[in-house]
């Protein structure tokens, strides 16, 4: 039944979107193994968000597949839904519940059991210090909760691979390093982890694979060492997405 | 003090005289005197009852106080030209400050021309030949409605700017939206009766419940002096003196309140613990139980939808026709219907939850099903239940029971399936403003959804007319399941196969169907472009002059060829409680009515139809041309 162990935790073959005459994923091959904490860098704009929605059924592609645990997302999204959880960037939740409530109604929705959801949330609204907005609307969360609640939704159902868009972004420092560790912790007990981010020193931190994307394609993708090759993981990314890294001297009268 | 803010103001009144600002100015300073001036020709003119004058000037100032209250508030902000924060760093009292600011009040064009159309009320004192004594108390008179109207204008402008981003603000934009709006749909009502009035008099009760507004106090006065009777004079004087200086009082405290207070954000709400959510289904009408309650949008839909069929049935009494009464609550089940059909677009993103949940579309869509009956059934059956034994119309108890079933179930599909094949795609919840305006509502699709709800209750309708006793309930009932549960599933069964597209179109404003590229997506815009109000907004401007004239004419006059002349009549003839009034079918000869009705309501709805055509076409253009890029691929 499960899926085979073998399987990469996510494969995206030949995806491809086009909005318009803009090409602006254009056949993406990416692997994802299981275990790996994942992060996927591009500058604003490169095709992240897009890859991602398609990569989880939220955006129908225009061509290629896209494998989770084996499963393809479009032909049989049922299975496939079922072992992802996913936190996009800048889509609305059920703005008018509570945290709890979200939780709560999220949890019965997926047909979960009453007292197993309420365990649940319980837990996960102390572990990410959410437990005292317990009469906050989410509308009225601030970036940092919203994340922290998108998290808890995404992890509710206990799946094998999350998803996260963006999820440290505009988010305050104390917010952030709760969720680095729910991250960590998620890996450590054998789940994998696929996150986009333009932060360098993130990715840098945290994971063990990366994958660069530009202008909607891959230019480099593979363990994190390998794709550093020997350099910051910045100077690389700058090299390969085709910047320069300005030469001492340029503004040399800015040291006085 | 007062003095001195009286010279500031008078300072910035004459710098803002300029360009546009001028212009705005004169012509409603000119507006104003020319209602003015018919009040002062009303007051001078000859009437055929000595108590006419009286009761239309009562009426004219009624009017004219209820613009100084709810003026503010519905066409934007008050006079704050003079604002209360500018001075709250310097030493005064919050009192002496209003003491101030109240004077400063009494500057500008709007007091100035109040006055001159109060002054009316001076006119009908000589015409009426009271006598000097009863010139005086007009005078006087004057001068305190005056005051009251300035204050009140003030401290309700006041109130509301406290209220209007809360749920009291929201309901009370409905209430008056709903009671202009419904009045004005069945204002046909009103014109026999005015004309009536013209010439015999108003009603007893009428004149007095005029007489008995504030507005009033004034009129009283000047007749009780004509009369002689000086404790009224004292009374009614005093008592606008008493209200001047309890509205100066409320308005003093606000504006301490406003001056030493924060808005406090991100309220905290009230939880109900929602137990009886135990499933998929529950869990979705718990959720939007919450959402009718908690979201501003939709709880003013829902008052609206209350107050229009409260005001639409209950303004033919008036000419003593209970006709309507008895269908309040099918009318607010259709209303609820029709404001209710963009229930995907309310939520806005917020669908790629659902999305990732297996097989929840078909959850989500019962679930709102459910919420929308427990919202709408209860009222609408309480509603009729309580029109029907007031009026004791026992005799339409077959029509309502076929009807009500019918219209409930029709809503439940109508709404669950327009919402999810033509969504409006509107600003994230979390993201509008407080203001209710900014969010326009789509009319075309309302008045397509309260057509299409209606239509589901033909079925019954023929049942009942065509059918044995027991027809029409029992059709009205099936019908009513079955299309909740047909036009449900048909929602979910689209909702499974094209939420990519929904959510798409949701996010872009961009519906995926059209065959043309998609536009650059301005991710740093965090709003969908937001539709203007009047013309504009019905993209109407795209459309020839003729045509926009056809346009707007046809959807107003519809309305009084299909309901007033059509089905108003019909139903009369039906339960044969005729009353002539203005229903030009009823005057005819018997052989004639029903064709006359058939003919009415046909014109009605080739206007409407019509109307409705035309403006889609240019709506729907309108949308191409405001979405299109700016600057292309
Ligand atoms: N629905 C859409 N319609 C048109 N263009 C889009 C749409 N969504 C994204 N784009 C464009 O695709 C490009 C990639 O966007 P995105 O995937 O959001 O980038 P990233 O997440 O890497 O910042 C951007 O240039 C964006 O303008
Ligand atoms: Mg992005």
């Amino acid at each position: 039944m499960g899926p085979s162990s073998r399987e990469a935790a996510l494969r995206l073959a030949a995806l491809t979107k086009t909005f318009g005459r803009r090409t602006v994923v254009d056949h993406i091959d990416l692997e994802v193994p299981r275990g790996s904490f994942f992060g996927l860098v591009g500058p604003n704009g490169a095709g992240k968000t897009t890859s991602l929605s398609m990569a989880v059924g939220l955006l129908r592609p225009d061509g290629g597949r896209a494998e989770i645990f084996g499963l393809d997302v479009w032909a049989d999204p049922a299975r496939a839904k079922q072992l992802i959880g996913v936190l996009p960037d800048g889509l609305s939740m059920p703005e008018r519940l509570t945290g709890r409530e979200l939780l709560r109604f999220t949890g019965l929705l997926r047909g979960m059991d009453v007292e197993e959801v309420e365990r649940r949330a319980d837990e996960l609204l102390e572990v990410l210090e959410l437990d005292q907005a317990e009469r906050t609307l989410v509308m009225a969360y601030s970036t940092g909760m919203r994340k922290k609640i998108g998290l808890a939704t995404a992890l509710l159902h206990a799946p094998r691979l999350l998803v996260l868009d963006e999820p440290l972004e505009a988010v305050d420092p104390v917010s952030a390093a709760t969720i680095k560790v729910i991250l960590k912790r998620f890996v450590r007990a054998g789940g994998s982890v696929v996150f986009s981010s333009h932060v360098m020193a993130v990715v840098e931190q945290l994971c063990d694979h990366v994958a660069v994307i530009a202008s909607g394609r891959v230019v480099a993708s593979g363990p994190l060492e390998a794709v550093r090759a020997g350099r910051s993981l910045e100077e690389r990314f700058v090299s390969l997405v085709g910047g320069q890294v300005p030469e001492m001297g340029e503004l040399a009268w800015l040291s006085s | 003090m007062a003095v001195l803010l009286i010279q500031m103001k008078l300072a910035v009144l004459r710098h803002s005289m300029t360009g546009r600002r001028a212009a705005q100015m004169i012509t409603g300073a000119l507006t104003g005197l020319a209602l003015a001036g018919g009040l002062i020709v009303l007051a001078g003119r000859d009437h055929p009852i000595a108590s006419l004058p009286f009761d239309l000037l009562g009426v004219g100032f009624a009017l004219w106080t209820a613009g100084w209250l709810l003026g503010p508030a519905l066409f934007g902000g008050g006079d704050e030209t003079l604002r209360p924060e500018h001075f709250s760093l310097l030493s005064f009292t919050p009192r002496r400050l209003a003491v101030g600011l109240a004077g400063a009040a009494f500057v500008g064009v709007a007091p100035l021309v109040t006055l001159v159309a109060f002054s009316a009320l001076v006119v009908v004192a000589v015409k009426a030949g009271f006598g000097a004594a009863a010139t005086t108390v007009g005078v006087a008179a004057v001068a305190l409605q005056l005051v009251v109207c300035v204050l009140a204008s003030r401290l309700v402008t006041a109130v509301l700017g406290q209220v209007m981003r809360s749920k009291a603000g929201a309901a009370l934009a409905a209430l008056v939206s709903a009671a202009i709006l419904a009045a004005l749909h069945s204002s046909w009502v009103l014109s026999p009766l005015a004309q009536a009035a013209l010439r015999t008099g108003f009603p007893a009760p009428f004149s007095a419940w005029v007489a008995a507004l504030p507005s009033g106090w004034g009129l009283v006065a000047v007749r009780a002096a004509g009369q002689g009777q000086w404790p009224t004079v004292a009374t009614a004087l005093a008592g606008l003196a008493g209200l001047g200086v309890a509205c100066w009082y409320g308005w003093a405290a606000l504006l301490k309140r406003r001056l030493t207070t924060r808005r406090a954000s991100g309220r905290p709400v009230r939880v109900a613990s929602g137990r009886w959510a135990t499933g998929p289904v529950t869990a979705v009408a718990a959720r939007e139980l919450r959402t009718w309650s908690r979201d501003l949008l939709r709880f003013h839909y829902l008052v609206f939808a209350l107050c229009y069929a409260l005001v639409f049935c209950l303004l033919p009494l008036a000419i003593g026709a209970p006709i309507l009464l008895p269908w309040t609550g099918a009318l607010f089940a259709l209303w609820v219907a029709a404001v209710s059909a963009n229930l995907y677009g309310e939520d806005g993103t917020e669908l790629w939850g659902k999305m990732m949940i297996p097989g929840a579309a078909r959850h989500d869509v019962r679930g709102r099903q459910l919420a929308w009956l427990l919202v709408t059934a209860p009222p609408t059956l309480a509603l009729t239940v309580a029109a029907v034994a007031l009026t004791g119309e026992f005799g339409l108890w077959p029509w309502l029971t076929a009807l009500v079933p019918a219209l409930l179930g029709g809503g439940a599909g109508v709404t669950v399936l327009v919402s999810v094949l033509r969504p409006v795609p509107m600003t994230d919840p979390h993201r509008r403003s407080g203001n209710l305006l900014e969010n326009g509502t789509d009319f075309a699709q309302v008045l397509m959804v309260l057509i299409l709800t209606a239509a589901t209750a033909a079925p019954a309708f023929f049942a009942v007319r065509l059918g044995p006793a027991w027809a029409g309930p029992v059709v009205g009932l099936a019908g009513g399941l079955a299309l909740a549960w047909l036009l449900g599933r048909l929602a979910a069964t689209r909702l499974e196969s094209s939420a990519p597209e929904l959510l798409l179109h949701l996010r872009t404003g961009v519906s995926p169907r059209r065959r043309r590229p998609a536009p650059a997506l301005d991710l740093a815009r965090p709003h969908l472009p937001k539709p203007d109000l009047g013309v504009e907004k019905l993209g109407l401007m795209l459309a020839p002059a003729g045509r926009r004239a056809y346009v707007v004419a046809s959807l107003t006059l519809c309305w009084v060829l299909l309901v007033a002349q059509g089905i108003v009549p019909a139903l009369m003839l039906t339960t044969g409680q005729v009353t002539r009034s203005w229903f030009l079918a009823l005057h005819l000869p018997q052989h004639l009515q029903w064709p006359t009705i058939i003919a009415m309501i046909t014109l009605g709805l080739v206007l409407l139809t019509t109307g409705l055509g035309i403006g889609l076409y240019y709506l729907a253009k309108s949308r191409r041309a405001g979405i299109a890029p700016a600057d292309g691929p």
